[in-house]
C-alpha cells in the first residue's frame, strides 16, 4: 500500500515536472501566434480592403466563390504536383548525399558544410542566380550544353510547359534538400556500429545491409522530415512567385501565391484570409491522415 | 480586430489642432504613439477648419496647458528634438549617397531635427504601408511610389494634401503640368512627381541600323517590324520584349494597345479594352515574338535591360537606365545606342510615354507636420535635387525648370555626351501617362494598382502569343476580369 | 596490402564525393567569380567563367558605401538568439513529450504542428499589430519572437525524434545511479542528443538568418535591419539589378556561415559511433 502510494506521488510528481518542461513551449504559442491565427481565420469571413484593414461582414461568401472559381483547384493541382515532385526528389537525393557524405572522405567537414549553401542562400539571390544561369543569351547552363553538343538552341527553362514545372521542382530539390542530408546524417551518426558488423559478419551485403539496418533505423526521422517538408513545401511562395509568377498563365500558380495576390495586389484580405484557411484545412486533413498512417 | 478598426479610423478624422510650436517628449526610434503624435504637430499656417471659436477650443486649452507644464518640467527645456521619418524605394548605393547628402544640409540648416531615412521595396510597400497604417505608425515622408499607388491611398483618405509643399517649392517652377497627374481639384494635390521617368522608349543600336542599311530609327509598328527582320540574324535578335506573367509584361502591353490606338478603360472609367485597336496591337505584340530570344516567355525588366546592353539585340524597351548600364557594362556599343518614342501603329496616332511619375506624399496622421513638409520641399532644392538626379542620369528627369537649365545638371557626362537622348526623354516623360491617368481626359483610376498587380493583361499576352488564342475571345474575357476589379 | 587499398579507396570516394559536392555549391562558385568580376564582365555573351581581371572594388563598396556591417550584425544577433531560445526550449519540451506522462501529451504535439499551417502572409499584420501594442515593433527582439515560434514546432517535432531513439534504459540506469531526473538528463540524455541538437540549431539559424516577408515588415530602421531586406531594398528594384554588389553582398553571407557550419560539423559526429567507417 505504502509502496504504491510512493510510486503515485512519484508519477505525480514527474507529470509535473514534464508539463514544466514543456510550459515554455505553450507559453510561445499561446502569447504569440494564437491572436495572429485568429484574426487570420476572423478576417476571411469579411471583405477586407488591406491597407485600411476595414471592411464589411460577408460570412463564407469569399470561402463559396473561391470554391466555385476553377483557378482555385487549378492552383490546388499545381501545388500537390510541385509538393510531390520537390519531396520526392528531396528525399532521394538528401538520403543518398547524407549516406554519402558519412563515409570516410577528404575534408569531410568541409563538404558536409558545402552542401548546405543552397539552403541557407536567401531564396531571392538563389532565384536571381539561378534565372542568370538559366538565361537563354548570357546564361552558363546553356552554353555548357550547347558547346557539350546536347543542345542546339537554348532552352526556354522557365517560360513553357513542362520546362516550368520542371525547373521548379528541380530548383526547390537543390534549395532545400540539405534539409533531408543534415538531419539524416545526424541520424546515422547514431545507429550502432555493432549492428553493421555482426550483418557483416552474417555475411549481408552493402544493399541489404541498407535495406535492412540503416532504412529501418531512418524510418521515424524520415517520418518526421516528410512531415515537416511537406508543409514547408506546401507552402512556399518566394521561390516560384520569383522564378515564374505563376506562370505561363496560371501552369505553375500555387496557393500561396493565390494568398499573396489576393492579399496585396489586389487589396482583399478577407479572401486571402479564406485562400489561406482553406490551405490550412487542406494540410490539416493531409497531416491528420499521415500521422493516424504513421502511428501504427 | 474591430478595435484596431474603429481606432484607425477615429485617429484619422481627429484634427491636428495645437497651440503653440513647442513639441514636448522625444520621439525615439521609428514609432510614434498614436496619443503623442497629435500633441506633437505645430500649428500649421493654413488655417484650421475645426478651430470654431476662433482658435481657443476646450482642446487646444487642455493641449496648450499642456505644452505649457512641460515646458517648465526641467527635462523638456534642452533643446527637444525631432525625427522625420523617410521612406523610400529607391535607394541604390548612389541615390542613397545623394539622400545622405540632403539629409545632411537639412540637419545642418534645421538644428534640433534628425531625418531618418528607411529603405522600402517596390516589393515591399504594399505590405509595410499597410502595416503601418494600421498600426498607426506611419513614416512622415515617403517617396517614388507610382502614381497608382498615390492614387489608391488617396482614395482611402490615407494621405494629406500636398499643395503647401508645391507652394514652398514654386508652383511656377514645376514643369508645367507636372503635378497634373496628382491633381484632385484647383488647389489640392494627393502628392508632387519627385523625378520623370519615361520608361518605355524604344532603344536601338545605330550601328546596326546602318549595316541594315536603315537610315533612321523606326517610328511605325511598320518600319519597326522591318527594321527587327533586317537587322536580325547572326547572333543578334531583332528585340528584346517580355511575354511573362509579371508586371513588365503588363505595363508594356498597356503601351502597346494605346500606340494602337486603343486604351484599357474609358476616360469615364468604363472597360474598353475589348476593341479592333487592341486586337491589333495583340497579334503586333505576337508577331514579335519571333525576333526576341527564346526565354523572352520568362523575362522581366532586367532581361531586356540587360539583353541590349549585352549586346545581342538590335533593339529594346526601356529607360534611361540603359545608358547608365551601357556604359558601365559595355562600353564598345556605347556610342552606338539611342533612343526615341516607341513606335505606334500609324503615323496619326500619338506616341505614349509609360511613366508611373515617382511621387512624394506625406501620409495623414504620422505628426510633426510642418518639419516635414519643410524637408519635403528641402527635396527640391537644386544642390541636392540634382544630386539625386545625377544618381540615375536619363533614368530619373527633373521636374524644375531651374534644374532643367541649370548648367550644374548638365555637368555631368552621361547628360551631356547624351544630350538629344535625354532631351527626348524628357518630353516623352512630360507628356507620359500609365493606367492610373491613361490620357489627359481620363478621370483619375484607383484600381490601377489593383489591375496591374493582378497579372490579368500579362495573362492576356500569354493567351494569344503562347497558346494562340484568339484575340478577340481573350479580350472579352479579360475586359469582364478587369470590370470585376473595378467594381469590386 | 588493405591499408593501401583503404587509402586508395578514400581517394577515389573523395573525387566522387567532390564532384557532387561541387556540382551542388557550382552557384556559389559563379557568385564568388561573378564578384571578382568588374561590370563590364557581367553579361558577355558566350559567358566567361574566370574573369579577365580580379577586382576588389565591389567588397570595398559594399563595405564602405553601405550599411552591409550593420545589417550583418543585426542578422548574426537575429540567428543566434533565435537558435538558442529555441533550441532550449525544444529540448525541453521533447524531453517531456518523449519521456514522462501527462494528460494530453499526445494531442500537444499535434496541435503545436497545426498552427503552422497557415502561410506567414495572412499572419503578418496581426503579428505586427501584436508587436505594436507591445511595444515592440521595430526592434530585433520582435523579430526574434516571431523566429521563435515559426521554428519551435519543427524544431520540437525533430528533437521528439532524436530523443525517441535514445533508449530508455540509459535514463533508468543513470537514476539508480542516483541522480534525479534532470541530473540524468543533463548528464546522460543530452550528450546522446547532441547530434539531434545540432542539426536543429543549424536550421533554426538558417531559418533566422534568411527570413525575408517578418524582416520586411516587423522592421523599418536601418540601424535593426538584417541582411535580407537590407540587401534586397538597397540592391534589387524593379527597374534595376546592382548585381555586382549583390553578388559581393551574398558571398560575404555565405562564406563565414560555411566556415562556421564546417566548425559545428564536428559536433554532429559526436555521439556514439563517431566517425566509424560504414561499410
Amino acid at each position: 500500500m505504502i509502496v504504491t502510494r510512493k510510486r503515485l506521488s512519484l508519477d505525480a510528481k514527474y507529470s509535473i515536472l514534464g508539463a514544466i518542461l514543456i510550459a515554455p513551449t505553450i507559453l510561445v504559442f499561446c502569447t504569440i501566434i494564437v491572436y495572429p491565427l485568429i484574426a487570420a481565420i476572423y478576417l476571411s469571413l469579411f471583405s477586407i480592403y488591406t491597407p485600411t484593414m476595414e471592411g464589411q461582414w460577408v460570412g463564407f461568401d469569399n470561402y463559396a466563390q473561391l470554391l466555385a472559381s476553377g483557378e482555385f483547384w487549378r492552383s490546388l493541382l499545381n501545388n500537390i504536383i510541385w509538393t510531390a515532385g520537390t519531396l520526392s526528389l528531396q528525399l532521394v537525393f538528401g538520403i543518398l548525399v547524407a549516406l554519402m557524405l558519412h563515409q570516410n572522405m577528404l575534408f569531410r567537414s568541409l563538404a558536409r558544410s558545402l552542401i548546405l549553401f543552397p539552403y541557407f542562400l536567401s531564396t531571392v539571390v538563389a532565384v536571381l542566380i539561378w534565372r542568370w544561369m538559366f538565361n537563354d543569351l548570357y546564361g552558363v547552363l546553356n552554353h555548357l550544353l550547347m558547346w557539350a553538343g546536347i543542345l542546339d538552341m537554348p532552352v526556354d527553362w522557365l517560360g513553357s510547359m513542362p520546362n516550368a514545372m520542371v525547373s521548379l521542382i528541380f530548383i526547390g530539390a537543390w534549395k532545400y534538400f540539405p534539409f533531408v542530408v543534415i538531419v539524416v546524417l545526424a541520424r546515422l551518426q547514431s545507429i550502432p556500429e555493432s549492428l553493421y558488423e555482426a550483418a557483416t559478419m552474417d555475411g549481408a551485403g552493402r544493399f541489404a545491409r541498407f535495406i535492412d539496418i540503416t532504412l529501418p533505423q531512418l524510418k521515424d526521422v524520415l517520418i518526421v522530415i516528410i512531415l515537416l517538408r511537406t508543409i514547408w513545401d506546401f507552402k512556399e511562395f518566394d521561390l516560384i512567385y520569383l522564378l515564374t509568377g505563376g506562370g505561363p498563365i496560371i501552369s505553375t500558380q500555387t496557393l500561396p501565391l493565390m494568398v499573396y495576390r489576393e492579399a496585396f495586389a489586389l487589396n482583399q484580405m478577407g479572401n486571402a484570409s479564406a485562400v489561406a484557411v482553406l490551405m490550412m484545412l487542406i494540410m490539416l486533413v493531409f497531416m491528420t491522415l499521415y500521422l493516424r498512417k504513421t502511428e501504427d | 480586430m474591430h478595435s484596431r478598426i474603429i481606432q484607425a479610423n477615429l485617429h484619422l478624422s481627429k484634427p491636428s489642432v495645437t497651440i503653440g510650436e513647442h513639441m514636448f517628449a522625444k520621439r525615439t526610434f521609428a514609432h510614434s504613439d498614436r496619443e503623442q503624435s497629435n500633441y506633437m504637430s505645430i500649428e500649421s499656417e493654413s488655417p484650421q477648419p475645426l478651430d470654431v471659436h476662433g482658435g481657443v477650443t476646450r482642446r487646444s486649452v487642455l493641449q496648450g496647458a499642456a505644452a505649457l507644464s512641460a515646458s517648465m518640467l526641467p527635462f523638456s527645456v534642452a533643446r527637444a528634438s525631432t525625427t522625420i521619418r523617410w521612406w523610400s524605394t529607391q535607394s541604390s548605393p548612389e541615390q542613397f549617397a545623394a539622400y545622405k547628402y540632403q539629409i545632411k544640409t537639412f540637419e545642418a540648416a534645421h538644428p534640433g531635427v534628425k531625418v531618418l531615412f528607411e529603405r522600402t521595396s517596390d516589393e515591399g510597400y504594399p505590405m509595410q504601408l499597410a502595416a503601418a497604417f494600421a498600426g498607426g505608425s506611419m513614416p512622415n515622408l515617403i517617396t517614388h511610389l507610382p502614381s497608382f499607388a498615390v492614387a489608391n491611398y488617396w482614395d482611402a483618405g490615407l494621405l494629406l494634401p500636398f499643395d503647401d509643399v508645391i507652394k514652398a517649392v514654386g508652383v511656377d517652377d514645376f514643369n508645367s503640368g507636372a503635378n497634373r497627374i496628382y491633381q484632385i481639384d484647383a488647389d489640392t494635390h494627393s502628392a508632387a512627381t519627385l523625378g520623370n521617368t519615361a520608361a518605355n522608349m524604344l532603344w536601338v543600336r545605330s550601328d546596326l541600323l546602318e549595316k541594315a542599311g536603315i537610315d533612321r530609327p523606326p517610328s511605325t509598328w511598320d518600319e519597326l517590324r522591318t527594321a527587327c527582320q533586317k537587322m536580325h540574324g547572326r547572333g543578334i535578335y531583332g528585340a528584346a520584349l517580355p511575354y511573362a506573367k509579371n508586371s513588365a509584361t503588363t505595363l508594356i502591353i498597356i503601351g502597346f494597345i494605346h500606340q494602337a490606338g486603343g486604351q484599357i478603360l474609358s476616360a469615364d472609367l468604363d472597360v474598353a479594352i475589348d476593341s479592333d485597336e487592341a486586337v491589333n496591337a495583340l497579334e503586333f505584340y505576337h508577331s514579335m515574338r519571333e525576333f526576341c530570344p527564346v526565354g523572352a516567355t520568362n523575362y522581366s525588366w532586367g532581361e531586356i535591360l540587360s539583353a541590349f546592353t549585352s549586346g545581342a539585340t538590335a533593339t529594346s524597351l526601356y529607360s534611361g537606365r540603359v545608358l547608365i548600364n551601357v556604359n558601365n557594362q559595355n562600353p564598345r556599343i556605347a556610342e552606338h545606342v539611342t533612343c526615341r518614342t516607341y513606335p505606334t501603329i500609324a503615323p496619326d496616332v500619338k506616341p505614349w510615354t509609360y511613366n508611373d511619375f515617382p511621387s512624394v506624399f506625406i501620409p495623414a496622421g504620422a505628426g510633426d507636420l510642418e518639419i516635414t513638409k519643410k524637408f519635403a520641399a528641402w527635396l527640391y532644392r537644386s544642390d541636392g535635387y540634382i544630386r539625386q538626379i545625377h544618381a540615375a542620369p536619363g533614368h530619373v528627369l527633373p521636374v524644375l525648370k531651374s534644374v532643367t537649365t541649370s548648367p550644374q545638371y548638365r555637368d555631368n557626362e552621361i547628360i551631356r555626351r547624351y544630350q538629344p537622348e535625354i532631351e527626348r526623354m524628357d518630353s516623352a516623360a512630360r507628356a507620359g501617362h500609365n493606367l492610373g491617368w491613361e490620357t489627359p481626359l481620363h478621370k483619375t483610376n484607383v484600381k490601377a494598382g489593383a489591375i496591374i498587380n493582378s497579372g490579368i493583361l500579362a495573362e492576356m499576352v500569354q493567351r494569344v502569343v503562347l497558346n494562340d488564342e484568339a484575340p478577340r475571345a481573350v479580350l472579352a474575357k479579360t475586359a469582364k476580369r478587369i470590370e470585376a476589379i473595378m467594381k469590386s | 596490402m588493405a591499408m593501401r587499398k583503404k587509402g586508395s579507396h578514400k581517394i577515389l570516394y573523395s573525387i566522387f564525393g567532390w564532384t557532387v559536392v561541387l556540382l551542388i555549391s557550382f552557384p556559389l562558385l559563379w557568385m564568388i567569380l561573378t564578384s571578382l568580376k568588374p561590370q563590364s564582365e557581367l553579361f558577355l555573351i558566350p559567358p566567361s567563367l574566370l574573369p579577365s581581371e580580379i577586382t576588389f572594388e565591389h567588397y570595398v563598396r559594399l563595405i564602405h558605401e553601405t550599411p552591409f556591417l550593420t545589417y550583418l550584425k543585426n542578422s548574426i544577433i537575429l540567428a543566434v538568439g533565435t537558435t538558442v531560445v529555441v533550441v532550449v526550449i525544444a529540448t525541453l519540451g521533447a524531453h517531456s513529450l518523449v519521456r514522462f506522462s501527462y494528460p494530453g501529451r499526445k494531442s500537444l504535439a499535434v496541435l503545436v504542428l497545426y498552427t503552422y499551417l497557415l502561410p506567414s502572409v495572412v499572419l503578418i499584420i496581426p503579428l505586427y499589430l501584436l508587436m505594436v501594442k507591445v511595444g515592440l515593433s521595430n526592434t530585433l527582439v520582435s523579430l526574434i519572437i516571431a523566429y521563435t515560434t515559426f521554428a519551435l514546432p519543427f524544431a520540437l517535432w525533430l528533437l521528439r525524434s532524436f530523443m525517441a531513439a535514445i533508449p530508455a534504459d540509459l535514463e533508468a540506469a543513470a537514476m539508480i545511479d542516483g541522480a534525479t531526473r534532470m541530473q540524468a538528463f543533463f548528464d546522460v540524455i543530452l550528450p546522446q542528443a547532441i547530434p539531434g541538437i545540432i542539426s536543429t540549431a543549424l536550421f533554426t539559424a538558417i531559418l533566422a538568418w534568411n527570413e525575408y516577408l517578418f524582416a520586411m515588415v516587423l522592421i523599418n530602421n536601418d540601424e535593426v535591419r538584417p541582411l535580407t531586406t537590407g540587401i534586397m531594398s538597397m540592391l534589387v528594384s524593379s527597374f534595376n539589378i546592382e548585381w555586382s554588389l549583390l553578388m559581393a553582398a551574398s558571398v560575404m553571407m555565405s562564406v563565414p556561415l560555411i566556415i562556421v557550419f564546417a566548425f559545428l560539423q564536428k559536433y554532429l559526429t559526436r555521439g556514439f559511433g563517431a566517425g566509424a567507417i560504414k561499410g
